[in-house]
């Protein structure tokens, strides 16, 4: 990894999620929700996660081989990615309600069933994938469109309905559309962060990274 | 561009960038010109527009308050001024004030933009001397009769308070 990448690219992605991900535009005013306690528990999983998984390699960023200003380096980029993980989870993770308590639980037995599975580096990046896009999805565009007040009356009945039904715990404070394209761009680079991090070369090698390298390896007896 | 460079200069663009942050998270601007004149002010750069403050004066003075209020802002648009918070502020109780009762809403209003401005008085301390036309010259006082505006008491049935002024 080159120190351009460890020392400014990474430090600006991961402090640019941190920025973004705090941003929740409504109509009354904007402002900036720093990550929970919770998410902040939560941000440290998932560092434990991506090296046990060895999609980062501690030992890359900090070093007694590596001088103290690379080590220092190193501290930036550890740091910037547990705070970038910790709001990029709080961002994905619903404001309020029945959902909010459901998605943290969810957040919490998924990394902790990830660190108990143990899977490689590509395997743990599909499933952040997967993980931070459901999430999005369920946040964004789903409990979005239940949240939003209704333009027409069979849409306003639908939604007296469901509040009635579920007390009022599934709704949302309605955001501004913005706010969704910006968690996008936000869960997004946080990916990319991840997927950037100096990785552990001997970490056990995915069936789909050898697949074309397969023809090359011994056959086995039958 | 050498390793070294490269590390000190991430570091310190790191740094920054994180101060930065975490002074946008302490402070929750609401606008472009907040963040723009919250840094510059953090710096000591700062300025009002002094054309719209000397409107905002003149409304002021002619108990144009709304429109006063509305000078005032464009004239401290990052509101960071804690004299033309005052001036503010002070404009919400000359229009709240009244013989028989105050406008609780406004002098609340009056409050929020009080603390404002002693926020941003060096020590808490903020004392406007310079204007003859007014009769409550400190942040303290102004306080004073915010509250005691919103507050309901004995003394809101004492009849002389028909003939009491406002200040």
């Amino acid at each position: 990894m080159t120190a351009g990448r460890e020392a400014i690219a990474l430090p600006i992605v991961f402090l640019t999620v941190v920025l973004l991900g705090g941003l929740r535009i409504a109509d009354a005013a904007a402002a900036l929700a720093p990550p929970s306690v919770f998410a902040l528990v939560l941000g440290v999983l998932l560092v434990r996660v991506l090296v046990q998984c060895g999609a980062l390699a501690p030992e890359r960023l900090v070093s007694p081989s590596r001088t103290a200003l690379a080590n220092a380096n190193g501290v930036v980029v550890l740091v910037t990615l547990w705070a970038a993980g910790s709001q990029a989870i709080a961002l994905v993770i619903p404001d309020s309600g029945l959902p909010r308590i459901a998605l943290n639980v969810f957040f919490l037995v998924l990394l902790l069933n990830t660190a108990a599975a143990s899977p490689d580096r590509v395997r743990l990046l599909r499933s952040l994938s997967v993980t931070f896009g459901s999430a999005f999805v369920l946040k964004f565009v789903v409990l979005y469109e239940l949240s939003t007040p209704g333009t027409s009356w069979l849409k306003r009945v639908l939604q007296t309905m469901l509040e009635g039904i579920t007390l009022g715990t599934l709704t949302q404070e309605p955001l501004r559309p913005v706010t969704g394209y910006i968690a996008f761009a936000t869960v997004a680079l946080f990916l990319i962060g991840i997927f950037l991090l100096p990785h552990d070369h001997g970490a056990p090698v995915a069936t789909s990274e050898i697949g074309p390298y397969k023809a090359l390896l011994p056959s086995r007896p039958a | 561009m050498p390793e070294r460079t490269a590390r000190a200069l991430g570091l310190a663009v790191a740094i920054v960038y994180a101060t930065l942050i975490g002074w946008l998270y302490a402070r929750q601007p609401q606008t472009i010109a907040q963040v723009t004149g919250g840094l510059s002010a953090a710096i000591g750069a700062y300025r009002i527009d002094e054309q719209a403050f000397a409107d905002g004066l003149r409304f002021f003075r002619s108990d144009h308050f709304p429109e006063a209020r509305m000078a005032f802002a464009r004239a401290d648009s990052a509101e960071r001024d804690a004299r033309t918070q005052f001036y503010i502020a002070y404009s919400y109780y000359r229009e709240g004030w009244g013989r028989l009762y105050h406008d609780a809403t406004l002098y609340r209003q009056g409050l929020e933009v009080l603390d404002r401005a002693v926020a941003l008085a060096p020590g808490g301390r903020l004392v406007v001397d310079d204007d003859p036309n007014l009769k409550i010259h400190s942040a303290d006082e102004l306080r004073a009769e915010l509250e005691a505006g919103i507050r309901v008491d004995v003394s809101d049935f004492n009849p002389m308070r028909l003939f009491s002024e406002r200040k």
